[in-house]
């Protein structure tokens, strides 16, 4: 996967929660984790990289191609993407089946078959066969985001993105989740995310990029990052957060 | 402990006053006899009620629809035209309405049914309220959902017909409840262009007999008839879509 983005800008009112980033990732980096402190612009980065949002200035290019701007170029850019949210999302009203089977039949066009087929395998493999029927109300935050990484991977996109999939769980469910992102990692799915997990990011991710005031103030491999920083505001960072 | 205290206290004070009023109105003396011609009068009158009723619900349902998309399809004229339509129709007599509706509208394109003029005037009437009550609705959805809907890939129509709605539906099923409850009662309005329903015959019955309460008693358990039916069916609907657990 290679990831480039040129002076890319996104402001809300008179915030620039993304300010002028470049970034140039090739194709050996699969897993790439963006970190830092909260409203630093990890959610904007990824919300304008998998389409969410457009930019106000500069462009995106993956795997070189750049991001259209219209909406229904955009709409089949998110279609080929996979997207997760801090907050699970899921459609209340659906089961944990139907919230997976929905994107597949109405928006990548599967038979209604196939997609159940796909979903109960997906699901399967995520541990949570027994719990196919079930209304998001009736799962815990845990397993609600397991089905909501399920609906986000079963139709292999090209990119997964994950916001914070983890900051609204409790240890042992933060720990269920991550357990799955890795088993994705390792079977190769290319993955973009953004988190509070360091120890996960260490592990997983072949490129770290650190965030603060919409800029990239830091990136590398892992290793470089977390055992060399380079950077003050990266060391203060990881400082803090590795005290507890 | 409070909560049982103010339990107690409330039932007592509503099976009081409920007993009280049941007393009262049975210990009169009634003169069923006098309004007894009038029975096939009030039966006729009911099912002008029913039909009147049924017919405005289902049209009222679209003209609030229509407001609604016209409201929230994002273009700032209709949207305005829609919001001035609401707020003059909730905001005016509907007795007035009607009159407008029969004898100045109606006249001017030479339509004369009565009964068809109060249908759509009623249906006018009511879906600026429904159209208050879908717009809530859909506002109601959290912008999460929107977000997701987008995320998956779906289209702003495939977001609507597959998120939005189903969810927006469950949350307008009391409220409308309430609303085509309304309806049946407001439509008594419709003796001022002579429309012959349930309310008007009660008042001939009356006007005839000088039998007040013998031609009023039954519209009680007439429009009862109508509006618990409705009640119901809503509450069903409502288990029926219900998601929280």
């Amino acid at each position: 996967m290679s990831i480039e983005t040129e002076g890319l800008t996104k402001r809300y009112g008179t915030t620039r929660a993304v300010d002028g980033i470049d970034l140039a990732f090739g194709d050996e980096v699969k897993v790439l984790a963006f970190i830092g402190p909260s409203g630093g612009g990890k959610s904007t980065l990824l919300r304008l990289l998998g389409g969410l949002e457009t930019p106000d200035a500069g462009s995106i290019r993956i795997d070189g191609l750049a991001a259209p701007r219209g909406e229904a170029e955009l709409r089949a850019w998110r279609r080929g993407n996979g997207f997760l949210f801090q907050s699970f999302n899921l459609f209340p009203h659906l089961s944990a089946l139907e919230n997976i089977v929905l994107p597949l039949v109405r928006v990548q066009g599967w038979r209604r078959e196939a997609a159940r087929a796909r979903a109960c395998e997906v699901v399967e493999r995520f541990g949570m066969a027994g719990h196919l029927a079930k209304r998001p109300a009736e799962l815990s935050g845990g397993q609600q985001q397991r089905i909501a990484l399920a609906r986000a991977m079963a139709h292999e996109p090209a990119l997964l993105l994950l916001d914070e999939p983890t900051s609204a769980l409790d240890p042992e469910m933060k720990a269920e989740v991550l357990d799955l992102v890795e088993e994705l990692c390792h079977a190769g799915q290319r993955i973009v995310l953004s988190t509070h997990e360091m120890g996960f990011a260490r592990r997983s991710a072949d490129a770290v990029a650190f965030l603060s005031e919409g800029r990239i103030v830091e990136s590398g491999t892992a290793e470089a990052l977390f055992d060399a920083p380079q950077t003050e505001a990266v060391k203060a960072f990881l400082a803090k957060v590795m005290r507890w | 402990m409070w909560k049982t205290i103010l339990s107690a206290v409330v039932s007592v004070a509503l099976l009081a006053t409920f007993s009280f009023a049941v007393w009262v109105v049975a210990s009169h003396d009634y003169r069923w006899e006098a309004i007894a011609p009038y029975w096939g009068n009030l039966l006729s009158g009911w099912f002008t009620t029913l039909l009147v009723s049924a017919g405005a619900l289902l049209l009222s349902v679209l003209v609030g629809a229509l407001l609604t998309a016209g409201q929230l399809a994002g273009h700032r004229f209709p949207a305005l035209l829609c919001r001035v339509y609401v707020e003059f129709i909730r905001g005016t007599p509907l007795l007035t309405q009607i009159l407008i509706g029969y004898y100045l509208v109606a006249d001017a394109i030479g339509w004369d049914s009565r009964f068809g003029v109060g249908l759509v005037v009623l249906s006018c009437f009511s879906g600026a309220y429904l159209s208050e009550i879908f717009r809530g609705g859909i506002e109601s959805i959290p912008a999460s959902q929107w977000l997701s809907a987008r995320a998956i890939g779906l289209t702003e129509a495939q977001a609507y017909r597959f998120v939005v709605l189903p969810q927006a539906l469950r949350r307008v099923l009391p409220a409308s409840a309430g609303q085509f409850a309304n309806l049946v009662k407001d439509s008594s309005l419709l003796f001022v262009i002579s429309v012959h329903e349930f309310t008007m015959q009660a008042r001939e019955a009356n006007a005839n007999t000088y039998a007040t309460f013998e031609a009023y008693l039954p519209l009680v358990v007439g429009y009862l008839l109508l509006t618990f039916p409705i009640s119901l069916l809503s509450r069903r609907l409502e288990q029926r879509y219900r998601y929280e657990h």
